[in-house]
């Protein structure tokens, strides 16, 4: 189904004002002595819940674990451990400079015949696996087609791999890779997703060229996927809606571009084979397990036989959870019988890696001239790119994040199509989907509010989530209700109200200058806690007779500081310091399993497998203390760097335990605890996005003025750590809203080929950033804890758009928006008034 | 010693105070070389000079590493961000970044380290504004500027805090405590 929508309303449109508040949203939230009275009551019943006084080593600033390795150069990322490898020959990629064809052939005979070059393939040499697979990075099996191999005879898009060397050294390689002579038959290619889908468009699959097809894919009209899901009766709504006079239907149309991560340490893999015939990755990876499992199976050796190691990475953000380029680092390591690095260029970045998928949504809503919203329909076009990898779920995303802020709306629809153009290819990347769909649903939600004449923030919390809700949109495109949710913790009246305030929303100047006029904007913000009833994680604790604790854990820090939050997590279980956790991570020969950093999963899965393991170790703890205590273990527990009994005041110290432990005379035992954590929960944190922002009438110009967010992420296990997610998230919401784009020439050429091109903002780019904290508990959370990393990538295109509304009564509906386009529409507007 | 790009040659450099002899090839830049030599804080985040990862003293001004060639630093004198403080005895701007978890994956940081200690040593008390137009050269992905920005402006309270000590008959600390070679905390004001 598509809609057609007309234009966004604009002020002129305004059917009526009203001054009526709507009902029920007055503050509800208990005030904060008395949140803690009941946390304090809540202990006896739960343990996990802590009031702010019972917790030591949560809810702290702990010093990031390798913030002074950083800070001194000594933190070592994957491409520092060449100094480890004497052998290491350098890897370099051949890429297609068309885009769409077939490699006809590849002369490779001067590069092999130049010195210092260890290894040359093409798609036409048998070490290089002659098999589909997918590199997303995601569960067993994995939600995406298998369309990619390892190099292609088959290019789609300008920066497809088609052959690679290794050589002594980079130069040489680089040198190689140019004396490779490429032969193409090209063919037609289709860079709109509007003329790729459908049956007339050049196409770029035939059917046998994908396995582990996804739902509704059609390749006869490049549809990697067709999707759609409904509750009540959409359309019986509309049509009621539309013969009502007490009820109004809004349309409107959003369109969104492709993203760069920006990731700071390009893709990097070592790839060689140890002594003990393990082949062993070293790499920058979100995902070690499913790596493992992905170049097992794509290589054909055993999964016992591979070794993947996540040394300190320069972040993630989506990028690496893909496996983008260790099978051709590890091909190239199998031709040359030598350790090779592989090391992607800022211009392979911007231009053959990964990106935000480019989207263009239409939302539809049917409301209730009280201000009731009676039906949601959602629709996304995804341009995919050239392959399929998180095609489907990134869109499946732009509905079931910001939907589920409007969980009582008793009819909603949600479809969409993932196409395919001969443009570089889309994948996941922080917010997963959710900043495109919070762009349309939040942006249309002020809309209606403006359009009926109330205030956009308390339409929105008239009908906006609270706390008890049963959620089922967040599955409306799945069958039977396993995955309807209860909120069973939700601070988003509060994140409003605290972000108000912080953001001066009841007392905005405007400028003394006619044409400059100044509005805030607000948008609602939900996530997720990791993949519901898809995530894994597990965590061993060993205690070592000092005293202290070896904590192995599969859990992926990108850089947030997760090491650190595991050692927090672990230390408040076991009363010792976070110093006293010492953390070994994310090593598949050395650390239980786990799915890997994404999906918000970190904390929430992987921390709550860590406090479980904690738990159980603890257990131990106290068993042997009530030996040294001579007390019942039910009467003790563990404190200040000890055991000790609440009755008596008796203690010893984890010192003491642990040297008894491993070296008594009657018994002994390495005190070991084990933890698992799987669910089908995954509850989302919310948020709330302010700007502020000024614009000059006269040339379309606007500044930022201030950016407030204002997050419910339930407990802050590290609060400063939370602080700068938070901000972090913002400078990429800020870029999408204001300067992040790719574009390309006519030939589907790339015109970004680096940080000058592209507009990441800088430091003076940056406005004035408040980061509001308002802590909720969720339940099934470790300590209480939701996630934090995605949530505020969502929340500045839709505030933006909101506040340029606000300040001058146009609606920007493109991304990113520009001078050009805001002076488009005020000139455009005038017309109309003229 | 690895094998260098282009025609090599024997450059001489002073890296952190320490006389060096080095094989740089013509197509080297010189991240690449101080790389190759083991001074790992120097990051190579661009296809060269656009990002500000790879900051390092030379001859006292603030260079991008990677943008200019190994051979065009022949005879000069280079500092990283290795040379600044140790773990245990961090250099107050090193310190600040840690204390205000200025540092999430920390690729960019020590160019950004850099970057502000050459900025306190030409302007001890920096606005906001100046500290953020001295940083607008550096590339981050992962903390939106602010506590990097806070951790500047905190560094040089304490290093006033320092230096008000040594006005009144303290120790001038322009120059830390830290032994031997990385003694020198910056390439503009300290005679050594």
């Amino acid at each position: 189904m598509r809609l057609h929508g007309g234009r966004p309303v604009s002020d002129s449109d305004r059917v009526r004002k009203t001054s009526k508040q709507p009902e029920g949203t007055e503050r509800k939230e208990p005030d904060p002595t008395e949140a803690d009275r009941e946390s304090a009551t809540g202990a006896a019943r739960e343990p996990d819940r802590k009031p702010e006084s019972e917790r030591d080593a949560i809810s702290v600033d702990e010093e990031k674990d390798d913030a002074r390795k950083i800070v001194t150069g000594q933190a070592r990322y994957t491409a520092d451990y060449r100094d480890r490898f004497p052998d290491l020959a350098h890897g370099r990629v051949v890429r297609s400079d068309i885009a769409h064809g077939y490699v006809e052939s590849v002369d490779t005979s001067a590069a092999e015949a130049m010195d210092g070059v260890d290894a040359v393939i093409t798609p036409f040499d048998d070490v290089v696996p002659d098999k589909l697979y997918s590199s997303s990075g995601q569960s067993y099996p994995e939600p995406s087609p298998w369309d990619l191999k390892v190099l292609r005879e088959h290019v789609r898009f300008v920066g497809d791999p088609v052959a690679a060397v290794a050589a002594d050294d980079p130069e040489t390689a680089d040198r190689a890779a140019r004396k490779i002579e490429v032969e193409y038959r090209e063919l037609d290619a289709v860079f709109d997703p509007e003329e790729a889908f459908g049956e007339d468009a050049p196409q770029l699959f035939e059917a046998d060229d994908v396995e582990n097809k996804q739902s509704g894919a059609d390749y006869s009209q490049n549809l990697e996927s067709h999707f759609e899901g409904e509750l009540g009766d959409v359309d019986a709504e509309f049509e009621q809606a539309s013969d009502d006079e007490e009820r109004y239907v809004i349309e409107t149309e959003w369109e969104t571009p492709y993203q760069s991560h920006c990731v700071p340490e390009p893709h990097t893999t070592i790839a060689y084979t140890d002594e003990d015939d393990r082949h062993t990755f070293i790499t920058a990876t979100q995902v070690p397990f499913h790596t493992r499992r992905q170049i097992a199976h794509l290589f054909d050796v055993p999964i016992r036989n591979v070794r993947v190691k996540k040394p300190r990475i320069g972040a993630g953000f989506g990028s690496k959870q893909e496996m983008a380029i260790e099978p051709i680092t590890f091909a190239l390591h199998l031709a040359a019988d030598r350790p090779v690095k592989l090391e992607m260029s800022r211009q392979e970045e911007f231009t053959a890696l990964r990106f935000r998928h480019p989207m263009q949504m239409q939302m539809r809503t049917a409301v209730t001239d009280d201000g009731d919203i009676e039906a949601m329909d959602l629709y996304t076009l995804s341009n995919s790119g050239a392959y399929g990898t998180h095609g489907m779920t990134v869109a499946n995303n732009v509905g079931t994040k910001p939907l589920p802020l409007y969980p009582r709306v008793p009819n909603v629809r949600f479809s969409g199509d993932v196409v395919h153009t001969n443009l570089p290819m889309g994948a996941a990347m922080r917010g997963y989907g959710a900043p495109q769909g919070h762009f349309a649903v939040e942006a249309h939600m002020d809309e209606v509010a403006r359009h009926l004449g109330f205030d956009p923030i308390e339409f929105r919390l008239q009908n906006a989530v609270r706390e008890g809700d049963l959620d089922r949109s967040v599955a409306i495109l799945k069958d039977g209700d396993r995955f309807t949710r209860e909120i069973r913790s939700c601070g988003i009246r509060e994140c409003v109200d605290r972000g108000k305030e912080a953001i001066g929303y009841d007392g905005i100047e405007q400028p003394d200058e006619d044409h400059r006029k100044r509005g805030v904007g607000m948008a609602l913000i939900a996530q997720g806690s990791g993949v519901a009833g898809k995530e894994l994680g597990a965590a061993q604790v060993q205690m070592n007779e000092d005293g202290s604790f070896h904590l192995q854990v599969g859990g992926v820090d990108t850089g947030t500081g997760a090491d650190t939050m595991f050692s927090q997590i672990a230390a408040e279980v076991l009363g010792c310091t976070p110093e006293d956790v010492v953390v070994i991570a994310a090593d598949t020969d050395l650390t239980p399993f786990d799915y890997g950093a994404y999906a918000s999963s970190t904390t929430y899965i992987s921390g709550r497998a860590v406090k479980n393991a904690a738990e159980d170790a603890k257990e131990r703890l106290l068993e042997w203390g009530s030996k040294l205590i001579d007390e019942p273990p039910e009467a003790l527990d563990t404190g200040d760097g000890g055991v000790y009994s609440e009755r008596t005041d008796d203690s010893v110290s984890l010192e003491e335990i642990g040297y008894e432990a491993t070296y008594g005379d009657d018994e002994r035992e390495h005190i070991l605890g084990d933890g698992n954590h799987s669910t089908d929960e995954s509850p989302p944190p919310y948020g709330a996005q302010f700007v502020d922002v000024t614009v000059d009438t006269e040339t379309g110009e606007y500044e930022l003025n201030k950016l407030v967010f204002a997050a419910d992420c339930g407990v802050a296990i590290n609060p400063a750590l939370v602080e700068g997610q938070i901000e972090g998230g913002e400078h990429m919401s800020l870029e999408y809203a204001t300067s992040g784009d790719l574009t390309f020439d006519e030939e589907g050429n790339p015109e970004v080929l680096g940080f000058r091109q592209y507009g990441m903002p800088r430091t003076t780019d940056h406005p004035e950033m408040e980061t509001v904290l308002v802590e909720t508990h969720e339940p099934t959370g470790p300590f209480g804890a939701k996630s934090i990393a995605e949530l505020p990538t969502n929340g500045v295109p839709p505030a933006l758009s909101n506040a340029i509304r606000d300040a001058v009564g146009v609606r920007l509906t493109e991304l990113p928006f520009t001078a050009e386009d805001l002076k488009a529409a005020l000139d455009e507007r005038s017309a109309d008034d003229g | 010693m690895p094998k260098t790009g282009g025609n090599a040659v024997d450059i001489e450099l002073t890296i952190n105070g320490e006389r060096t002899t080095v094989e740089a090839g013509s197509a080297d830049d010189l991240a690449t070389v101080l790389r190759q030599h083991g001074y790992i804080g120097v990051k190579c985040g661009c296809d060269g000079g656009t990002c500000g990862a790879s900051k390092v003293f030379i001859d006292g001004e603030v260079r991008m590493a990677c943008g200019m060639a190994a051979t065009d630093a022949d005879g000069s004198e280079i500092r990283t961000v290795a040379a600044l403080g140790t773990q245990a005895d961090l250099h107050p701007v090193q310190q600040a970044f840690v204390d205000n978890f200025a540092v999430q994956c920390g690729f960019c940081i020590p160019g950004m380290v850099i970057q502000a200690v050459a900025l306190l040593d030409s302007n001890p008390d920096p606005t906001e504004q100046e500290v953020r137009e001295a940083l607008d050269d550096n590339v981050c992905r992962c903390t939106g500027y602010q506590k990097p920005v806070e951790a500047v402006l905190d560094a040089a309270g304490r290093m006033q805090g320092e230096q008000s000590v040594a006005a009144d008959g303290g120790r001038p600390v322009t120059v830390p405590p830290h032994g031997d070679e990385s003694t020198s905390c910056c390439g503009g004001g300290c005679d050594e």
